[in-house]
């Protein structure tokens, strides 16, 4: 079983083909904001380096977010037209997980930052189980501040990973809190890939139109709508 | 160095009777796709219109726009290929609006349309917005004769345009404010009327005195150029000072300055350039009273008028694709690297 990756949440656009042996080929480009300029070609190389036609993918895994709204938007809706396409399953995983993914060794907690734009963060929680993370907190949106204070309230080391824990770094400055940079900084290709392997075997996807986006906050009109009308 | 975004056009491709083109349009509120083959037989048209959705802020939210073509554009494209009889591997090329229009929304479909090219290994085509409108009259009446002026009207263009060869324009006039599209809608704002403003100004003015304000007609006798926005401050005005003045009265003189001008500038033109016809296109071409104006002058004129059906008027993808089918045939496919340009402009002829 081939799976097709797409990476798109954070300034960092991705794609990898990987499958019982792991990741066989990736490409991730982080200049600026050139998703949809750089994805396609992207894929078409990524094919190229693992000898693989397109039409051998059995499955397009895609980021769903939650990360940059535009960005996301490319990946998904290029990943949807693939798997119409080639008339194959889909699966979402979320930018928070792929982030923790790689941490999976730390041993410890691990909290995924994203950076959410407009001075917030998408995070959430993530404790060691054997032979990887759990999840411990749905996704959420808020300041750097209020993140602190959850990381203030709770005992033990916390490892931070993601854009938004590098962007802010100084808000977390703490002697049980270290933050991750460099290469742990965006979500991976690699990673999506490996992670939507696992919940392939449990087939544990969906129908293109059914991929929903985690965006998390609102369009602004939307907002203030519902502000002007006291809902 | 940054690279602009501009599709990187290789050699031409041949095209034929028998070419068919997959074309995705999402520049605004519209989630479109359509199959043409031949640049002028639609085998299908699907529109899916956010009017709806956007209806409660009283115009198109871009943000909201992008969230729903992302979902919508999947089951449309669908639609449109079961409708056609054709399935993906038939087709010869997949075409997509990369602008002018809102950046995110024209994303989804040109992220779209590169993906669909590459898995059917056929090439992709970068498509002009405005480009598209002027298609959409020969798309319906293939008889029409070049040299055509097209009267370009909607709610982000007002514009006079030579068409004298396929992908060869002349920018002759075009509004220096406001779109004709854009007084509608804040008009029609202006007076409780609702969004979209276009439709229902039409409406309500069918039941209104055209003659009953002598609104100000802006430079009717000078140039091809217009301008609405001093019309927009007068209606208001004029609002402010007879609040007993009928809606229905403010409505129709409104919609009948603005049909005046742009009839009257459209007949200039075409006058000018020595044109064999006239086509109107553009979301506001789906005015009833600037359809008729529009017809009798042409009829008086002695030149071949063409009014496109109102589904060709507003957005919609047949017109992408018929585009497709010109620009594929004159100047080959795009690069899967293009991305969206929201301020493309029409590629003028420079004198």
């Amino acid at each position: 079983m081939l799976i097709l990756g797409l990476e798109s949440a954070t300034a960092q656009v991705g794609c990898a083909i990987g499958g019982h042996e792991g990741v066989l080929a990736s490409s991730h480009s982080s200049r600026g904001k050139r998703h949809a300029e750089n994805l396609t070609p992207a894929i078409r190389f990524v094919c190229e380096q693992a000898r693989v036609e397109l039409s051998d993918i059995s499955c397009v895994a895609v980021d769903h977010g939650p990360g940059l709204f535009t960005g996301l938007r490319v990946g998904v809706a290029s990943g949807k037209a693939i798997a119409q396409a080639l008339r194959v399953p889909m699966i979402a995983v979320s930018s928070l997980d792929l982030l923790a993914f790689p941490l999976r060794f730390a041993n410890r907690r691990v909290a995924a930052v994203v950076d959410a734009r407009r001075g917030e963060v998408f995070w959430a929680f993530y404790r060691p189980v054997p032979g990887g993370l759990q999840r411990t907190s749905e996704p959420t949106v808020g300041s750097p501040e209020e993140l602190a204070a959850e990381l203030l309230a709770l005992p033990g080391e916390t490892l931070l990973c993601g854009d938004g824990a590098v962007r802010y770094a100084d808000r977390f400055d703490r002697p049980d809190v270290e933050v991750a940079g460099g290469d742990q900084a965006h979500p991976s290709a690699r990673s999506l890939v490996q992670l939507a392997h696992a919940k392939a075997l449990r087939e544990d996807w969906v129908r293109p139109h059914e991929i929903e986006l985690l965006y998390l906050r609102k369009p602004d009109a939307e907002i203030n709508w519902s502000t002007r009308e006291g809902a | 160095m940054i690279l602009p975004p501009a599709p990187t056009s290789t050699t031409p491709v041949a095209v034929d009777a028998h070419t068919k083109i997959l074309g995705i349009e999402t520049s605004c509120d519209e989630t479109a796709a359509a199959v043409v083959v031949g640049g002028s037989v639609v085998r299908s048209s699907v529109v899916s219109s956010q009017v709806d959705i956007h209806a409660r802020f009283g115009g198109v939210v871009p943000e909201i726009a992008s969230r729903a073509h992302v979902d919508l554009l999947t089951p449309v494209i669908a639609e449109a290929l079961v409708e056609s009889g054709l399935d993906g591997p038939d087709l010869d090329a997949v075409a997509a609006t990369y602008g002018p229009g809102l950046v995110g929304s024209l994303l989804v479909g040109v992220s779209t349309a590169k993906a669909l090219a590459l898995v059917w290994d056929v090439p992709f085509v970068a498509v002009n917005h405005l480009e598209a409108h002027l298609y959409a009259a020969l798309l319906e009446d293939p008889s029409l004769e070049l040299p055509l002026v097209v009267l370009l009207v909607s709610g982000g263009h007002t514009m006079l345009v030579a068409m004298e060869h396929h992908g060869r324009y002349r920018l002759l006039g075009s509004t220096l404010d406001d779109a004709a599209g854009e007084a509608f809608d804040k008009v029609a704002r202006y007076l409780g009327l609702g969004y979209p403003g276009g439709p229902a100004i039409d409406r309500i003015a069918m039941e209104g005195d055209p003659d009953a304000i002598a609104f100000p007609r802006a430079m009717q006798n000078d140039g091809l150029d217009f301008s609405f926005s001093g019309l927009k401050t007068a209606v208001i005005n004029h609002v402010r000072k007879h609040p007993e003045a009928s809606t229905a009265d403010v409505a129709a003189s409104f919609q009948e300055a603005v049909v005046d001008v742009l009839v009257t500038k459209a007949r200039r033109a075409a006058r000018q350039i020595g044109a064999k016809g006239l086509v109107l296109g553009g979301g506001v071409a789906a005015n009833s009273q600037l359809r008729e104006r529009f017809l009798s002058a042409c009829v008086e004129d002695g030149v071949h008028g063409f009014l496109p059906s109102r589904d060709m008027c507003t957005d919609n993808a047949a017109m992408v694709a018929s585009a497709a089918w010109y620009r594929l045939g004159a100047d080959g496919p795009s690069g899967l690297d293009c991305g969206a340009d929201p301020n493309l402009r029409l590629p003028l002829l420079t004198d």
